[in-house]
């Protein structure tokens, strides 16, 4: 089994068939194509994307529903044709796809990137991040109201 | 800012290298053609945004901002929808193994 390092967890081993092979990268990161998803189920239903190019590249990701239950996902055929879906509908979450929201982690709040998931094709792992402008979703959402964030 | 006026297929000049052509004008949007030097980056507004925020994000967070997340977030009534998704992955990683 292969291993590779990492900041956060140390010396991970992992299956092959378990990578997400992001195609074309992550906006701001084009280069880095193959994550690791890693759960600890201790901070599940968190979701770790760690690049295997970079040990220190490490997203923090949640299932999209567990931000926003009544999230609709929009994927532009550009990205339907990197996943591998036929252009004339949207794949369903869950069943053809993982989607993922990006947590930022700042001082001043934590906020789930809404406007831009991370969708997973099930059967082949292709993934990419697809940026949906239209959807009018923000890519800066409060994962908690004022009040309640402690971070 | 310059605001201007054009119809369909007509084109803007920016400088001697850059052309933008009105492609297409739809009820809602309006699809563009740009033509400019290949070592010039063209992207949507919202491709750098996601930039700027994935490069906010990369980083794992250290072990109690974790916990104070999910602190709070796992009271809340949306768990079930999480444990699902969660579920279909793990089920999906062992099928392929």
């Amino acid at each position: 089994m292969p291993e590779t390092e990492t900041t956060n967890f140390g010396t991970i081993s992992f299956a092959r068939e378990s990578v997400f092979e992001f195609p074309h990268g992550l906006p701001g990161f084009e280069e880095r194509r193959k994550f690791l998803p890693v759960q600890n189920p201790l901070t599940a239903p968190i979701l770790f994307l760690q690049s295997l190019d970079e040990p220190s590249l490490c997203f923090t990701t949640l299932p999209i529903w567990v931000v926003d239950p009544h999230y609709r996902l929009h994927v532009t055929e550009q990205d339907l044709e990197i996943l591998g879906f036929p252009a004339d509908r949207q794949p369903r979450i869950g069943d053809e796809v993982l989607c993922l929201a990006v947590l930022a982690i700042r001082k001043t709040g934590t906020t789930a990137n809404l406007l831009a998931p991370v969708v997973v094709n099930l059967k082949t792992y292709q993934a990419v991040q697809a940026v949906s402008p239209e959807t009018g979703y923000s890519h800066q959402h409060p994962l908690f109201s004022q009040e309640a964030t402690a971070c | 800012m310059l605001i201007m006026s054009r119809r369909q297929g007509e084109t803007i000049l920016i400088g001697e290298d850059i052309e933008i052509v009105i492609a297409h004008i739809g009820r809602s949007r309006v699809k563009v053609g740009i033509r400019a030097p290949r070592q010039m980056l063209v992207v949507a507004q919202e491709i750098k945004l996601v930039g700027e925020e994935n490069r906010a994000a990369a980083q794992a967070p250290s072990a109690p901002v974790l916990q104070a997340i999910l602190a709070q977030l796992l009271p809340g009534p949306h768990t079930f929808s999480g444990r699902s998704d969660e579920g279909s992955v793990r089920q999906d990683a062992e099928d392929k193994n």
